[in-house]
């Protein structure tokens, strides 16, 4: 039987449904858990609310925009400063955070008025910004305040000013994921077609489910760039209010994370009739893989290819530098949602490292299948882990190091497991080829740290090696290696700059001539589709 | 000259100082032995508060949530918190204690969760666990009223009105801290060692400061007990350091129990430490030992060698917590520096009447604003419009960037700060914590005089 029972979760037998392990020659007919259901009270689980998958995850990484929550000041404090989706407006959306303060007479009375009030307060605060949009929470949820109504009042009486409402409050549904669905489909709904954006391409692309965690939006656009494709959005990292208004002109739909985003790719496809491409930023395979699916799309195939060549050419001997030294390490990847699945192969396939479990906090049957069919025999799989399963895993599995948010984290280094933030990176970025080699100097840096070696030893019991006053990690990693690999001249430590993001912003790219035929044919594809 | 105590204006909040209720009920559950919240709610309420938590103290610590959904905002959750006390007392043997905290959502749909607290009481406890000690204890934190700060008011009181019975008369005093970290918790052990005084500490929280030990057996929790909770009743006294958190507790001590209370000061800087050591002495009739007017003395020393040279004018924006702000600014004025802008982040009414707030109004020879119900943006409107000059922010991590911003140095101090490294560890009360403050402020002030050229080549050495 595949289903892993944990020893601490006997007393809850519907737990047993939601965790197994890959047995020899099996495969996801013969074990799934079930995934995306009701979360059990009091089991201690790491899922968050519908409300933060709404705002902290998909609004607010957009950039040029007033984010307000309307509710208690709680859910917007909580949520504020906690991830690291960066923009090239110096931060706008991580710096400024807005709640409109409900208090307990306004749960009484509605807090309608102060909604009002709170949007042309934080208009005159920031005049320059025109754009905004309002979360819904629990508490004005269940008053039942008109969130819509109000904003289309401001928006008649301030012109210029466009403002989007989402309405997600924190129950709505088992985790953050039903927040991602909600804002999805009332972005859709109410903002995209309503702005005609400029063309200045004949391949047009909206750039989907990507966050700009510490820069992984610029670095992929980069490519797209260096490609001649114009980025007509990004759904939302780094993203601009106005652009995502203007993202029925696309001709594709490049979407990375299909979990939190699939959603409006899938409305986009079924209302423009513009095409979904699943894609991978990470590792350089599926990277290069990504580029090709998307040059192939627009018949430009050979810029792909060379960025490939050139790419690959600049860091593969970095990575197969760390690749060595990983080789065979055990890793608990247990992110969120989608990384289990962009990660399980390619960390195996181009670090060494073995992915002996992988978990979903808030992921969907779909992710799973994904994730354990990327994974090799034996590997544990967890749907909506909680805290004893996780230590219970640990002991178990003994991993080298664990992919996972903050608070696990420091539940992991306990029992003497590094961590690297699986959510907000440690020193990413992480995406395109250079980024993945950060990775792998991350994972690198984990599991080598003589510190944390240090951190094994009794000193009441153990012998203590009183033979040097240090380790390196060079020290811990090559011993063993083959000599070719430890004094190889063509692999290396990585090589980049501490900041790999911020000379992107300056870049300039080779103007490619649009063919006038082309972009005919372009127009006329659309218009078929309206 | 006016020092002016007046509420923020605008009506919504612009990067918020304080977060809502549960928060500070969460704190005061996890300073508490074989004790894990659930708070009654969406699971936001708690994931959030949960990764603060691990932010500041770089600790994990349990707090499980009932995880409303849908169904339980349309139809009632009580039955969340029937099935969430039972899996965390199956799961969690040695768990004795479950607060069951309530959130905005819980209290608007008017989950009885007193009710449910008797239900369990009479039904499942005593069918499924009847040879086991737990105990139940319903907190009412709706995030719409009051504060972080007022939760954990909220949730002291509730603790101690639960557990506190008469025995028989001790001689310990109770010493109720606050909203404070694990290195103001060692600092006021020490304090009360010196003084020869035992005390009650609540909440005991030196443990959020635990270590990495090679057998991996370490989890973070704090260590008050249920003895420790009962025993409240039979002090001869209560300090309640702070008069905002805590300070419930101490009053209702006072009036089921006759435990008399001394509400205050919070002991931030010379002076009111030397209070702080009075209360002590005429509590228990215990002398200040030589021991600590040695102890003073290298503080003075530290002292001297920083106000009139360096501190002196130097003009300080301070927010966060209400007995933290006003204790810092005392001992920002016995340093000869300017506090011109206090912030206090929640609509707290009696902050009008503090004395504390109301001698500051009285004396201060410079123009000074305390704005309550602030926000940030109270502090950045000031300085990007209106002229505000400043030389020092003190405040935790969340009002960041308006010092980075405008480039204004700035010292970490309160609840939360995960931009910095360690310093949970350090007291802000006592000598050392007067100590350690006038350094870090001083040496902000040095740093930034490098990095503005502005006559670093003279004024940071002695």
């Amino acid at each position: 039987m595949p289903h892993h029972e944990f020893e601490c979760s006997k007393v809850i037998p519907e737990r047993k449904q939601h965790a197994v392990i890959k047995g020899k020659g099996e495969d996801l007919t013969s074990c799934l858990p079930k995934g995306y259901l009701n979360t059990i009270p009091g089991s201690i689980s790491e899922r968050g609310c519908a409300y933060c998958g709404a705002k902290h995850v998909i609004g607010t990484p957009m950039k040029d925009v007033i984010h307000i929550s309307h509710g208690p000041v709680g859910c917007t404090y909580d949520t504020w400063q906690t991830k690291r989706y960066i923009s090239d407006n110096d931060n706008y959306q991580l710096k400024y955070t807005f709640a409109t303060d409900v208090k307990e007479k306004h749960i009484v009375f509605g807090a309608e008025k102060l909604l009002k009030q709170n949007i042309l307060e934080a208009f005159k605060a920031f005049p320059k910004i025109k754009r905004m949009t309002i979360y819904q929470t629990c508490a004005t949820a269940l008053i039942g305040d008109d969130i819509d109504a109000i904003a289309q009042e401001v928006m008649d009486e301030l012109p210029g000013v466009d403002i989007f409402v989402c309405n997600s409050p924190g129950f709505a549904g088992p985790s953050q994921s039903g927040g991602h669905h909600k804002i999805n489909i009332a972005w859709i709904n109410q903002k995209v077609g309503t702005l005609e954006p400029e063309i200045t391409s004949d391949y047009v692309i909206n750039y989907v489910g990507e966050y700009n965690i510490q820069g992984d939006q610029e670095v992929m656009t980069d490519f797209f760039k260096r490609m001649g494709i114009q980025v007509l959005s990004t759904f939302t990292g780094n993203g601009s209010y106005d652009d995502l208004r203007g993202m029925h002109r696309a001709h594709l739909n490049v979407l990375e994370c299909a979990r939190s985003a699939e959603y409006i790719c899938d409305e986009l496809r079924e209302r423009y009739g513009i095409p979904r491409l699943d894609i991978d930023g990470f590792g350089f395979k599926a990277l290069g893989d990504s580029l090709r699916k998307i040059g192939l799309f627009f018949g430009i195939e050979e810029r792909a290819e060379a960025i490939i060549a050139e790419e690959t050419a600049r860091w593969q001997p970095e990575l197969d530098w760390y690749k060595a030294r990983l080789q065979g390490k055990k890793v608990c990847l247990w992110p969120g949602g989608s990384k289990l699945w962009h990660w399980a192969n390619a960390i195996q396939e181009e670090m060494g490292v073995k992915v002996v479990s992988v978990y979903t906090k808030f992921g969907h049957q779909g992710d799973m299948e994904k994730g354990i069919s990327r994974c090799g025999e034996g590997a544990l799989a967890i749907d909506d882990p909680n805290e004893l399963e996780g230590l219970e895993a640990l002991e178990m599995l003994k991993p080298d190091v664990i992919f996972t948010g903050k608070r696990p984290g420091e539940m992991a280094k306990k029992v003497g497991v590094p961590y690297l933030n699986a959510h907000a990176y440690h020193n990413g970025p992480y995406k395109g080829y250079e980024g993945w080699v950060r990775f792998a100097r991350d994972i690198y840096n984990a599991i080598y740290s003589p510190i944390h070696q240090l951190a094994m030893v009794d000193i009441s019991k153990d012998a203590i090696p009183t033979d040097r006053g240090f380790v390196t990690r060079r020290m811990l990693s090559d011993k063993g290696l083959p000599e070719e690999i430890t004094s190889s001249t063509v692999l290396s430590p990585y090589t980049g700059k501490f900041d790999s993001v911020s000379h992107l912003r300056t870049k300039t790219y080779p103007d490619f001539p649009r063919a006038a035929d082309t972009a005919g044919d372009a127009e006329e594809i659309i218009a078929v589709v309206e | 000259m006016t020092c002016e105590i007046k509420e923020k204006t605008r009506v919504g909040t612009v990067n918020p100082i304080f977060t809502c209720q549960p928060a500070g009920a969460q704190f005061v559950s996890i300073g508490v032995k074989d004790c894990i919240g659930i708070v009654h709610g969406g699971q936001g309420c708690v994931m959030f508060v949960r990764l603060i938590f691990s932010q500041h103290f770089k600790e994990s610590f349990e707090l499980a949530s009932s995880s409303v959904h849908e169904d339980g905002a349309v139809f009632g959750a009580c039955g969340r918190v029937e099935e969430g006390v039972d899996v965390l007392l199956s799961r969690y043997p040695n768990v004795k204690i479950i607060p069951i905290i309530t959130t905005c959502s819980t209290e608007i749909i008017g989950d009885d969760v007193d009710g449910v607290v008797r239900k369990l009481n009479e039904g499942l406890l005593k069918e499924k666990y009847p040879d086991r000690e737990v105990h139940l204890i319903p907190i009412h934190t709706p995030s719409f009223v009051g504060s972080m700060v007022s939760g954990y008011d909220v949730a002291v009181h509730d603790f101690v009105k639960y557990f506190s019975k008469k025995d028989k008369p001790s001689l310990k005093i109770n010493l109720i801290t606050g909203w404070v970290n694990p290195g103001d918790v060692t600092e006021l052990k020490h304090l009360l060692a010196e003084m020869d005084v035992e005390a009650n500490v609540l909440f005991e929280i030196e443990s959020f400061d635990s270590p990495l030990m090679p057998d991996g057996s370490e989890i973070s929790h704090g260590g008050t007990t249920i003895e420790d909770l009962t025993a409240t009743a039979d002090a001869q006294g209560t300090i309640a350091l702070n008069r905002y958190e805590g300070s419930k507790a101490a009053k209702f001590l006072e009036k089921r129990w006759d435990v008399p209370a001394i509400i205050g000061p919070t002991p931030i800087g010379i002076r009111n430490t030397d209070t702080f050591l009075q209360n002590l002495k005429s509590m228990t009739g215990k002398q200040i030992p030589q021991s600590l007017v040695r102890e003073r003395g290298i503080a003075m020393d530290a002292l001297t060698d920083l106000t009139h040279m360096f501190l002196a004018d130097k003009k300080v924006a301070i927010y966060g917590n209400p007995d933290l702000v006003i204790g810092l600014a005392e001992f920002c004025l016995d340093l000869e520096m300017k506090p011109v802008l206090l912030l206090l982040g929640d609509d707290n009414p009696n902050y009008k009447t503090d004395p504390r707030l109301l001698a500051l109004q009285e004396n201060v020879d410079f123009e000074m604003e305390v704005i309550t119900n602030a926000d940030f943006w109270e502090l950045e409107d000031r300085i990007k419009n209106k002229g505000l000059e400043l030389d020092l922010i003190l405040g935790h991590s969340k009002g960041r960037f308006v010092a980075i911003d405008y480039a204004i140095p700035m010292v970490r101090v309160g609840f939360p700060v995960y931009d910095r490294a360690g310093h949970y560890r350090y007291p802000v009360v006592g000598y050392k914590g007067a100590t350690w403050l006038a350094e870090q402020m001083a040496n902000a002030l040095f740093t930034d005089m490098e990095y503005k050229k502005n006559k670093e080549w003279i004024l940071n050495v002695w």
